[in-house]
């Protein structure tokens, strides 16, 4: 049967980069890197992370940090989300101040 | 032979032709003769017009006499049936099903499944008869929401057992089992409760378990091996016979967890008894 085959045969390898150590260092370092972007939000974002995410050289290393601890969907997924935060926080906020959908949506972050 | 044939077959053809290109002219002739017949026809109506016309509205009073009270009989009728059926099927004030949110009332979502578990025995639905279980489809690989929802199933069922001493068994199925072997399981599982049984097994077992309990996964942004996989995130709480009772989506923290699932084991004691 196809399910004894498979209990016996399953290679024990174990992927521990997701598993609790590894997950709170990538949060850990997934936190450092938006709150370095919040920090330097006045700069101007002109390196090009994953998923249409820019940011400013300052935040560099800690980009590469984040980077190195999490596993490259993560990030996708990470990004994408602030992205859409960002994105909705600025609709809500700056609803007089700004002119025009194009500024809205040419830069992501 | 082959050659006398196609002769036969053009010749065939051509004759054919001959009739269209005739036919092109046939119009123009026909357009005449209608013109012809039409005029005849309006000659020979116009001494016979009246008793003509008469027979003609009086049998047309007649048959319209009849069709505007059928309508208004259909009609009247349609109506009755309309208000008679509303009142069957109205509710009462006072008297609705307060259910809530969340109860499974006619659709039977389950069904037996064989899986292996962290332990690489296989295990099927009939190992957890007799125990309350709250079932949760996840993966290993779960950025955020996946660790989330462990997390609170195992706050959850610990609070249901030191407070109100309720065992409830937790089950974790894996929506990933190309990458979430038994021992991976194992040890992803073991850093939340060691109560928790891991569930995993070939793709085609995992995928009809997950089509019984109507969960929908897919896999998403691959690149190679690294992949996520977005699914429907819901909990499910079933009854010792294996049926599902509730189910709880990621609005719920783990009081509200346990104090749902308290409220749901309550619910059927009496009946138990």
């Amino acid at each position: 049967m196809m399910l004894e085959a498979y209990a016996a045969g399953k290679r024990d390898e174990i992927h521990t980069d997701v598993l609790l150590k590894a997950r709170q260092a990538c949060y850990k370092a997934r936190d450092a890197f938006y709150s370095c972007l919040e920090m330097q939000s006045d700069k101007k974002p002109t390196e090009i992370g994953s998923v249409g995410l820019l940011y400013p050289t300052e935040c560099k290393r800690s980009r590469d940090e984040y980077v190195m601890n999490c596993r490259a969907s993560w990030v996708k997924h990470f990004d994408r989300q602030y992205c859409k935060t960002k994105r909705t926080q600025r609709l809500l906020d700056d609803r007089e101040t700004r002119r025009g959908i194009m500024e809205l949506f040419g830069s992501v972050v | 032979m082959l050659i006398s044939r196609f002769i036969f077959f053009s010749a065939n053809r051509r004759l054919a032709r001959a009739p269209n290109l005739l036919q092109r002219f046939g119009p123009s002739k026909r357009i005449q003769s209608c013109g012809y017949v039409k005029s005849a026809k309006n000659n020979y109506k116009k001494p016979t017009s009246h008793p003509v016309m008469n027979v003609e509205t009086q049998s047309s009073r007649s048959w319209s006499a009849y069709v505007i009270p059928a309508a208004l009989l259909g009609f009247g009728g349609l109506v009755a049936f309309l208000h008679y059926n509303d009142e069957r099927r109205a509710i009462k004030k006072g008297q609705g099903n307060n259910r809530g949110y969340g109860a499974v009332a006619a659709p039977i979502i389950g069904g037996p499944f064989t899986l292996v578990n962290t332990e690489n025995q296989i295990v099927n639905e009939q190992d957890f008869l007799g125990n309350w279980v709250l079932l949760y489809f996840g993966y290993t690989s779960s950025p955020d929401i996946g660790p989330d929802q462990a997390q609170m199933m195992a706050e959850a069922i610990d609070t249901l057992e030191s407070k109100e001493n309720l065992k409830v068994l937790p089950v974790f199925v894996t929506i990933d089992p190309q990458r979430d072997t038994p021992a991976q399981l194992r040890a992803y599982l073991k850093e939340f409760d060691p109560r928790i049984v891991g569930l995993t097994g070939p793709v085609s077992a995992v995928r009809q378990m997950a089509q019984e309990y109507r969960v929908f996964f897919r896999k998403v942004e691959e690149e190679g091996d690294d992949y996520l996989v977005e699914s429907s995130h819901n909990m499910y709480l079933l009854d010792p016979k294996m049926k599902v009772v509730r189910f709880f989506g990621l609005e719920y923290n783990a009081e509200e967890l346990s104090k749902e699932i308290l409220k749901e084991l309550k619910k059927h004691q009496p009946k138990a008894e």
